[in-house]
């Protein structure tokens, strides 16, 4: 930090340390929507950014002095920066990109096997887009018939972005559009290609892979104890394949039982526990539901395994069982043979609806949203359109049912189990936002990555199902936001307490970005024991490798530790807000918020700066008085104590 | 306490035995004194009682009620543990009870009576005033009014006063001077500033109670604008603190705020913003031309007095065109009213036109805006006031919960906000992006006028995102240009009609400015919302008045009346509110620091001294290189042949719209946003409807429901509030240590300067401070949900559920007319 005289002047410094890039801001470059990161690299997958932004991708962070250099060649250059391993499959001169908010533009498309790059040199700065081909849900070749012999292409984004190009008509027939290039690498796994993330050879000082151990994480929570166990019954996924190796238990449950129990639990998903209070003993189990079925079935076993779950916690007599669909959909699902536990046969355990629609329902507001937002909002109605896509309303109903789930362990000292159908969507989502409201640890980075690898990934989201990595099949029934939402959640609640989490807005959406980018390994496959099938963490990066190593560009400088302190946010629409940091981040009219977070970070800057000056001025001091009190005994001692500082 | 439900008749007759064994003569009143003392330091008291003494004789004892705590009393009686709080009721000088009925209970929450509070309902010739008998512990980080007390609401505040008799199912709006034909058992205060607050009379005398409700309804409708309180309170004021003043006696009662009412604050501003081609006009003088406009004037160098007096005679209420600003650049900001005569308006209007444009380095055209053709009118806004407060304070929490994005969007009041920002935004354009004038046209230029001028000169001019700056924009731009405050207030409750909330609308405009540009302004929302608050406080010269005429003429009379010397400073003897301390202490005046502010701590103008204008580097010329050159229009040939076929059309189609022609002040906006921002230079917001938000401190502040405990956006200021402070010991100790003498200078304090120095609110910790936010913080905080909004709940009786769907507020006449 250059030095400045009074806080007034670091406002000037400050506008003056924003990147350059900004400025292509008036080029679809708002890809960076965090308020507090202004000055920060974009995530790889931030497309659209000016070439003259220095920081492109993640192997640049670590590999800071062949920078400077191949920035310089960069900023002229026609083409991207390549990550390790990643090669020029096409090129292609005179494409037309229509921008939706600044109009058509021509310029040189590149197709690698992570990436497209349109470049376009007739602007000032140049205009870039920088796209990872994993966003690309689907290409559309249209308009071929145009009067001029332009061939277009429409690209659906996952990430709330539309994007068109055109070309002339190849005049060699047999040559291979570029964006026919584009589909092949779009989509490797319905090509027999191989996803980029297991090329990516990309070295971070850190290792993602080793952020999640199950032991340990239990080992925190204090498990084993005298009520619950680690068991090894799923070790070979034989009792539940979707489920993790290391399950934590009731004690007083054998092994047998528990295969009985998973017999009863749809897909074999038992209860287990997903997190302890440290106080009450009161937990938070998950599970699919049982198998009831029309005639209503009962199990012995499971009714003496939600029983051992509720002995386990002196505090209640009761339990209550959460399940997150609405009543309908839950009774529904009798026929199919499953259902939920009638209150005859749980003694001494309450069922509550907590109204949460299905994965198909969430997709279908999801894209209303995407017409709401993209390209332009319209100038009257935002609000009623906003509604009608009840996006909002969602959010709410997840976070109103996490909040009663808190609440019930937290003040009523009650154990809970959760589940809805299968117990791998609606389920994670409320376990994971109840536990983050719970326990601060889940608040800091490392916290917050644990629990994405415990509550999401060990316990069987299936992402690659839900987002559709590398696969062309757009129309798959199984693709649903549903970890898109849980992250809109965490947002929201980022919101009502700014300065509770450790991570700051950028973090989130650098996860949801790589959600899609298909450069790490993280959200790769289904489950667990998919994972460790593909190898996963020896053949390919965790984003967790390149987070944590540059975790200042992902810390919230407000963050203090709210000890043990239980998060409960005003689940109200009145507060809930969209997220138009993420949703409206590619219009270039969005400019992102004037940074709180980057302002404190500067203050601090200027208090280390001040304290160090009067720690010298102290010193200096100190030596004065100390030779002149030896000349004239009896002078005066002037000291200056240091401010006391609680950071 | 257990015994609440039978609390009155315990205190009865206790307070009785209690009134027997102490006397209460002066020469008693130290023994008095004395108990309390003791009583309070008992530790298991000390928690849990607000020990309220008044000091001001006379005392006249047999109101003060004795109040004796269930738990208190039985545990501790006889003895000196007694615990006796006096509960008197905080008078200003001036004030007087006018009526007042003792065990009442207000309501604090909708659901239950639990936490309801039992006391004495007091109705002044100021304030509606409720004193708890158990008075729970103090929110002692809730911000404290010097004049008010925490369940105290002025006269002015009240927006209507209404009186309900459950078991009779029946109930009334009170209005001044009416009869009630029974006896209520319930008053709700709908207060002007959005509290809803309820007293229940189940255990008060039904005669008081009655009387209480009358006297409260007839004195919020004041006869005439003297009977306002003000006028009562700073006479006496003025006459009391009068020694005070002497001793450290600065111009103007040490106010720094220019109140535009003498040339000297117009020159200043003149000089400040480079104007040299405009002069003060004093023409006005006496108002001798116009009755609304200022004393003095601001018009271009080129006019004369005799040309200006002679075409006032052309405009609405002989408002000649006023000066409000100028751009570096030489454009000038103008304000005029519509022309009235239509046989001089060509001639009338060309010559303005001309002088305009004359004071105009560059001679460039001067751009006029209608106001009145391209913005909602005052009742546009005041129906859109009502609506927006129906959905945020009246309507039931939950029931409106579920449509409440349509129900805000319904009322238009962010549209409203936003087309005022938008509007405001294309004069900057004009102003700075142009380079040319721009006269604000509006039939009378006392409404919108003041609002778009006001925000044109808060994006342009950081001296205005000062303190003192944005006091000094509202003081020239509002008070003294006219707005009619008395009228669009409605003060007086005489007109609804001309009832408006332009003041209110600006302040929320400058909160989304501010909501985006957080660090651009020197002070916090919380003081958008205590200045909101102030309006329905009749206290000061600001909200009172239609125009400075008024103003001068009321000031006047009022010194004649109060034995006021001639030639005193109406700032002194009546001030406005900019002189803060009139409501609250310097530590809580803090609260309007911004610790992110990034500009100059002081203000340009102070006691006189101007400082330069500082001047932003900034060359927009060449910000308007086109970038739309690049746009190849020809390419979007091909759109309209797209196929629509299946969902992948209607999924692209909004990709394929034709891209819109850019506007020239588009394009200007786009360019400015795709630069970094400079907080001292022009700020534009984002205008998009989504980036309109609602302003949640001002209008959920009372909602319990939406109250977050230890959250919202103060506890990002809790913590920037702190390192600030920090810093600033940080600097005060090298400030101290480069003193210009060493030996001089006092040695360096820790602790940096004196408390009552420091700019922020919540100070430096200590290392052992825990650094979780602490309990009191919350959403709402400086103010607090509790017992300020107490909506009739569902859990209420039939005519609780009957007045709900009444709709109080959009049906007052339906009510009105329900008379018993």
């Amino acid at each position: 930090m250059e030095k400045s005289g009074s806080i007034d002047s670091l406002g000037s410094k400050r506008s003056s340390s924003r990147q350059p890039s900004v400025d292509s801001l008036s080029s679809t470059s708002t890809s960076r929507s965090d308020r507090s990161a202004q000055a920060k690299p974009p995530s790889a997958m931030s497309s659209d950014s000016v070439s003259t932004s220095t920081e492109l991708s993640p192997e640049l962070r670590v590999k800071p002095r062949t920078l400077a250099k191949q920035v310089l060649r960069d900023s002229d250059k026609e083409e991207p920066q390549l990550l390790p391993n990643e090669t020029v499959q096409d090129m292609a001169q005179d494409v037309t990109y229509f921008c939706p908010f600044i109009g058509a533009m021509r310029g040189t498309v590149t197709v690698t096997n992570y990436r497209l790059f349109f470049k376009c040199m007739d602007r000032e700065p140049a205009f870039v887009l920088d796209l990872p081909l994993g966003v690309v849900s689907r290409v559309e070749k249209i308009g071929s018939a145009s009067t001029r012999g332009d061939v277009s292409y429409g690209l659906v984004c996952k990430d709330m972005r539309n994007l068109r190009f055109a070309h002339k008509q190849m005049e060699d027939t047999l040559r291979k559009s570029i964006f026919e290039v584009l589909m092949k690498f779009a989509f490797p796994v319905s090509n027999g290609l191989q996803i980029f993330a297991f090329e990516y050879g990309q070295v971070f000082p850190e290792n993602g892979w080793k952020v999640y151990d199950a032991v340990s994480e239990y080992k925190r929570q204090g498990i084993p104890n005298e009520s619950w166990r680690i068991t090894k019954v799923n070790d070979h996924y034989e009792v539940c394949d979707t489920y993790p190796s290391t399950l934590v238990v009731p004690v007083n449950i054998p092994e047998e039982e528990l295969k009985r129990v998973a017999a009863f639990r749809a897909k074999g998903r038992i209860p287990v526990l997903s997190w302890i209070h440290p106080e009450s003993q009161a937990t938070v189990t998950r599970c699919s539901q049982p198998m009831v079925g029309v005639n209503g079935k009962r199990s012995k076993e499971d009714e003496k395994y939600l029983q051992a779950i509720m002995d386990a916690n002196a505090q209640s007599h009761k339990l209550f069982i959460f399940d997150a669909r609405p009543s309908v959909n839950a009774a529904a699902n009798k026929m199919k043979g499953g259902g939920y536990e009638s209150e005859d046969a749980y003694q001494n355990a309450e069922l509550v609806f907590l109204d949460i629609h299905n994965i198909h329902v969430m997709r279908e507001s999801l894209r209303k949203l995407k017409d709401v937002v993209y390209p332009n909002i319209e100038d009257s109605h935002w609000l009623s359109n906003l509604e009608s896509t009840h996006w909002l309303e969602h959010i709410k109903l997840i976070l109103a049912a996490a909040l009663r789930i808190a609440d019930k362990v937290e003040s009523g000292k009650t154990s809970v189990v959760v589940h809805c159908s299968d117990g791998w969507d609606r389920t994670g989502q409320l376990t994971s936002l109840a536990m983050l409201m719970l326990d601060g640890y889940y608040r800091t980075i490392r916290g917050f990555e644990v629990l994405l690898e415990k509550e999401w990934l060990s316990f069987g989201h299936r992402f690659q199902l839900r987002i559709g990595h590398g696969d062309k099949n757009h129309t798959d029934a199984d693709r649903s936001p549903v970890f898109i939402q849980f992250i809109d959640c965490v947002w929201q609640l980022t919101r009502q307490f700014p300065a509770a989490f450790e991570f700051n807005e950028y973090f989130l959406v650098t996860i949801l970005d790589h959600l899609y980018s298909c450069l790490f390994g993280t959200f790769l496959c289904n489950s667990e024991q998919q994972r460790l099938k593909e190898e996963i963490p020896k053949r390919t990066v965790s984003l967790w490798s390149y987070i944590n190593s540059q975790l200042e560009e992902f810390t919230n400088p407000l963050y203090v530790n709210y000890s043990n302190h239980v998060l409960f946010p005003v689940v109200s629409l009145r507060h809930l807000e969209l997220w138009v940091g993420y949703y409206i981040r590619w219009n270039p009219r969005m400019r992102p918020q004037e940074p709180v977070h980057q302002r404190y970070k500067e203050l601090l800057a200027k208090r280390a700066e001040l304290q160090k000056r009067v720690d010298e001025l102290q010193r200096e001091v100190t030596n004065r008085s100390a030779s002149s009190s030896s000349e004239r005994a009896g002078s005066p001692t002037r000291s200056i104590t240091p401010v006391q500082t609680f950071v | 306490m257990a015994c609440k439900t039978n609390f009155p008749s315990i205190a009865r007759k206790h307070c009785q035995s209690l009134l027997s064994h102490l006397d209460f003569g002066a020469d008693q009143r130290n023994r008095f004194h004395e108990q309390l003392t003791v009583c309070f330091l008992h530790p298991a008291l000390r928690q849990s009682f607000d020990v309220t003494v008044c000091r001001t004789p006379p005392c006249c004892c047999t109101s003060h009620l004795l109040k004796i705590p269930g738990e208190t009393f039985y545990s501790h009686i006889p003895g000196l543990h007694l615990h006796v709080c006096f509960f008197l009721p905080r008078l200003s000088p001036g004030e007087i009870v006018v009526n007042e009925v003792n065990f009442v209970r207000k309501c604090i929450s909708a659901e239950s009576s639990q936490d309801d509070l039992w006391g004495k309902l007091i109705c002044t010739n100021f304030k509606v005033s409720f004193i708890p008998q158990d008075a729970p512990p103090k929110q002692v980080f809730v911000l404290s009014h010097l004049l008010l007390g925490e369940h105290d609401v002025p006269l002015t505040c009240l927006e209507q006063v209404v009186t309900v008799n459950d078991t009779k199912g029946k109930k009334k709006v009170l209005g001044s001077n009416q009869k009630l034909k029974f006896n209520p058992t319930e008053l709700i205060l709908y207060c002007k500033d959005l509290r809803i607050i309820r007293f229940c009379f189940d255990e008060a005398g039904p005669e008081s109670a009655k009387k209480v409700c009358l006297a409260i309804a007839h004195y919020s409708h004041p006869a005439d604008l003297q009977l306002l309180f003000g006028f009562e309170y700073q006479g006496r004021r003025y006459h009391e603190s009068k020694g005070e003043r002497i001793n450290g006696s600065t111009p103007r009662g040490g106010l720094q705020t220019p109140i535009f009412d003498r040339p000297s604050d117009w020159d200043r501003e003149i000089k400040r913003t480079g104007a040299s081609e405009w002069r003060v006009c004093s023409i006005n003088e006496g108002y001798a031309i116009s009755q609304s406009l200022p004393e003095y004037i601001v018009v271009p160098v080129s006019l004369a007095d005799q040309d200006l007096k002679q075409h006032s005679l052309s405009f609405t209420d002989q408002r000649i065109p006023l000066w409000c600003w100028n751009h570096q650049n030489g454009s000038a900001l103008v304000r005029m009213a519509n022309l009235s005569d239509p046989l001089q308006q060509r001639k009338t209007d060309q010559r303005f036109l001309a002088a305009i444009t004359k004071s105009h380095p560059q001679r460039s055209e001067v751009f006029r805006s209608d106001l009145d053709k391209c913005l909602p009118n005052i009742q546009d806004i005041q129906n859109a006031f009502v609506k927006v407060r129906q959905s945020c304070v009246i309507d039931p929490f939950e029931e409106s919960e579920e449509r409440w994005l349509s129900s805000i969007e319904n009322s238009r009041w962010l549209e409203y906000v936003r087309a005022f920002l938008k509007h405001s935004a294309e004069i900057v354009y004009h102003l700075d992006g142009k380079n040319s004038s721009v006269v604000l046209q509006e039939e009378e230029d006392r409404d919108l006028s003041c609002v778009v001028s006001s925000l044109v000169q808060l994006m342009l001019d950081p001296h205005y995102r000062s303190l003192i700056g944005f006091q000094s924009l509202v003081q020239k731009e509002w008070v003294m240009a006219g707005h009619r405050f008395l009228d669009r207030c409605n003060h007086l409750k005489k007109n609804d009609k001309e009832e408006s909330p332009l003041f209110m609308l600006f302040l929320d405009c400058v909160w989304q400015i501010m909501n985006q540009y957080p660090a651009a302004f020197e002070f916090t929302e919380a003081y958008l919302t205590l200045l909101s608050d102030s309006m329905w406080i009749p206290l000061f010269s600001t909200f009172l008045f239609n125009s400075p005429k008024q103003r001068a003429q009321h000031l006047m009379d009022f010194a004649k009346n109060k034995a006021i010397p001639q030639g005193e400073d109406q700032v002194v003897y009546f001030p406005p509110v900019w002189n803060w301390s009139q409501q609250f202490s310097t530590k809580d005046q803090t609260l309007f620091n911004n610790p992110m502010y990034v500009g100059k701590g002081a203000a340009c103008v102070q006691n006189g001294e101007v400082k330069t204008f500082r001047r932003t580097k900034k060359t927009y010329s060449s910000t308007l290189r086109g970038t739309s050159a690049s746009v190849r229009n020809g390419m979007r040939g091909g759109e309209e042949t797209l196929p629509r076929r299946g969902s992948l059309v209607s999924e692209l189609r909004p990709d394929f719209s034709p891209v819109k022609d850019e506007s020239p002040s588009e394009r200007f906006f786009r360019d400015w946003f795709s630069r970094p921002a400079d907080q001292q230079g022009l700020l534009i917001p984002l205008l998009m409807p989504s980036h309109m938000a609602l302003w949640k401190l001002y209008f959920l502040r009372w909602v319990p429901e939406a109250c977050i405990p230890r959250g919202g956006p103060i506890t990002a200021y809790h913590k920037l509030s702190q390192l600030v402070d920090e810093i600033e010991i940080l600097q005060s100790q090298l400030r101290q240590y480069k003193g210009p003498s060493p030996g001089s200078t006092p040695l360096p304090s820790p602790s940096g300067p004196p408390s009552d120095q420091r700019r922020m609110y919540f100070k430096a910790g200590s290392p052992n401070d825990p650094p979780t936010p602490p309990d009191f913080l919350t959403s709402s905080f400086p103010f607090t949900p509790v017992g300020n909004l107490c909506r009739r709940g569902i859990h209420g009786t039939p005519i609780s559920k009957f007045l709900n769907e009444a709709r109080i507020w959009l049906s007052t006449e339906t009510l009105a007319n329900d008379t018993v």
